[in-house]
């Protein structure tokens, strides 16, 4: 196993102190508690083109303590010319978490569940890029989440969406994210770590899932759908609405930063 | 994904036939192709199972290994998947070809399965804390023809049924030291209750409608299909759309009410086939590999 010596390795067997708390601090404290946002709400973005100058294009997203920095390379030269279709091009997605993004540190090789999200964001994003505008050439997409807290593939779909309009890399629409978390009869959007936890430990009750959704806000298509949890038949559909109107309250904010990026580059002629 | 590569007036072909609900080899939209279940074909195994759909063949094996659970559900046993997509299925297999896809399939095999309210996690803890079994669910794709997951989670949820686990008892001698005892009897075992474990439904986007169970050749027609993990309750565990394209909302919407209409009717009939298939006993005729 490929194993980085240079860094300290914590003991071969150790465990969270987090496991050792008692369950009442663990469980979320509850919205109306805190009375800063409705269940329906989402938590207040703020998001930027252009900060890795390096790059075609960038972007980075706020929302609430989930910190999400996304960068896009190319278009380049095809790297395998074997496999792949040379009418159109090729959209690469890299999803990492930093391994200090988490409650619990993260390995810095890509672990299962980075590669699932890798091939996730991939699905949600290939659907908003006009590939066959970049024959023989492949795109490269870079997320880092630094902080997780809670609906990290939905705020990376809108991350790498901004950064691909911000290297002008040719798409159909933007691609907004939103998630959901169902608990019994409660619905959450935009739910932080501990409301996408939530009793999920012990989570026995009925009518509980996570629903993740991407979608193209202009052709109202949905690009990317995953959910999972137990939920009862009627309250999926229920979900798929309400995180297409969670998507669009995102819109005029993505919007704006796009639009102030593009000024920066290329300031309006003064009168 | 093994694919096939089919001309434009090919998918015409099969596109306008799934307009009017009739597909190339004969069936409606909403059927499947002629599946063969086998239960316990391998004697190696706790529980096993070969299903065949089409042409489409895979191999579940179910191994039982005592663990130590994971320290935040310190009272449940847990299942491991582990998909080998082997190089007999399609030669872009061999080597490391398979590991993105088998990898895919292993993911969503962990969330379509894990839901507390479909397998009794704690059922296979035996002292809460220090020692649990953990169901090892390694799939072996043979062929593929399309539709792999329906066909693996039916296969899964057959060596489920199938699977046997050894009874243990915990023993507390008066130091307190604890001492696992393994029952006498060899047909002394833990079933599972499997009544509540969901099947996969895949739809595939042809056109303007959706096909259950596509071919490979139906589905190089499609740019998007929507997986829906459906329980015998008609609860959805997972629902996933896969591929490039992207879908209306309004068909996410049809789609997810014909999966669940498909899959609650899928259950019933394999549990009783797996019933009708145990209570045969060892009269059961053994088809194997060379069906």
């Amino acid at each position: 196993m490929p194993v980085d010596t240079k860094r300290v390795r914590g003991p071969e067997e150790s465990q969270s102190p987090v496991l050792f708390l008692p369950p009442s601090t663990q469980s979320p404290a509850g919205r109306s508690g805190q009375g800063a946002r409705g269940n329906a709400d989402i938590r207040p973005v703020f998001t930027r083109c252009g900060l890795v100058s390096q790059a075609k294009g960038s972007s980075y997203l706020e929302a609430g303590n989930t910190k999400i920095i996304c960068s896009v390379y190319g278009p380049r030269e095809i790297e395998r010319k074997d496999e792949t279709d040379m009418k159109s091009g090729r959209l690469v997605c890299d999803f990492r978490l930093a391994p200090f993004s988490c409650r619990k540190r993260g390995a810095w090789i890509q672990g299962s569940e980075e590669r699932d999200l890798s091939l996730a964001l991939l699905e949600s994003m290939q659907p908003g890029v006009c590939l066959h505008r970049y024959p023989r050439s492949q795109i490269e997409v870079n997320v880092m989440v630094l902080e997780n807290d809670g609906s990290i593939l939905a705020h990376a779909v809108t991350c790498a969406s901004m950064a691909l309009a911000d290297a002008g890399i040719e798409m159909y629409d933007l691609v907004l994210g939103c998630s959901l978390r169902q608990d019994g009869d409660a619905c959450l959007v935009d739910p932080d770590v501990l409301e996408e936890k939530g009793s999920w430990q012990s989570g026995y009750e009925e009518n509980q899932g996570r629903v993740t959704l991407a979608l193209l806000p202009n052709l109202g298509q949905v690009s990317g759908l995953q959910a999972d949890g137990e939920m009862r038949e009627d309250a999926l559909p229920a979900a798929v609405r309400t995180c297409i109107d969670g998507c669009h309250k995102m819109y005029p904010v993505v919007q704006q930063a796009i639009l102030r990026a593009v000024k920066k580059k290329a300031p309006p002629p003064e009168k | 994904m093994a694919s096939v590569q089919i001309s434009e007036a090919e998918k015409v072909y099969i596109m306008h036939g799934v307009r009017d609900d009739l597909r190339v080899d004969g069936r409606g939209c909403e059927d499947y192709r002629h599946m063969e279940i086998e239960t316990d074909v391998v004697s190696n195994t706790d529980g096993s199972a070969k299903v065949r759909m089409g042409h489409t063949d895979v191999l579940v094996g179910i191994k039982a290994e005592l663990r130590r659970p994971r320290p935040n559900v310190p009272d449940e046993g847990y299942l491991e998947f582990f998909v080998d997509c082997s190089a007999n299925a399609t030669p872009e297999f061999e080597g490391r070809g398979g590991e993105e896809l088998g990898v895919e399939l292993s993911n969503t095999l962990y969330k379509v399965f894990n839901s507390h309210r479909s397998l009794d996690l704690r059922s296979l803890c035996v002292c809460p804390g220090e020692h649990c079994w953990v169901l090892y669910v390694d799939v072996l794709l043979l062929q593929c023809d399309g539709n792999l997951f329906d066909a693996m989670s039916i296969a899964i949820k057959a060596a489920l049924f199938n699977t046997r686990i050894p009874k243990v008892r915990v023993l507390e001698d008066e130091e307190g030291g604890k001492e696992i005892e393994l029952s006498d009897d060899p047909y002394d075992c833990l079933r599972l209750r499997v009544d509540n474990i969901p099947c996969i439904v895949t739809l595939c986007k042809v056109g303007h409608r959706h096909v259950v169970d596509a071919t490979l050749q139906e589905k190089a027609c499609s740019a998007a299909s929507l997986l829906v993990a459906v329980t015998p309750r008609g609860a959805v565990t997972c629902v996933r759309k896969l591929g490039a394209g992207s879908l209306d909302p309004d068909s996410i919407f049809e789609m997810t009410e014909t999966g669940k209409r498909v899959g609650k009717a899928l259950h019933a009939p394999l549990m009783e086939l797996l019933q009708k298939d145990e209570s045969l006993g060892k009269k059961r005729q053994k088809v194997g590999f060379l069906a």
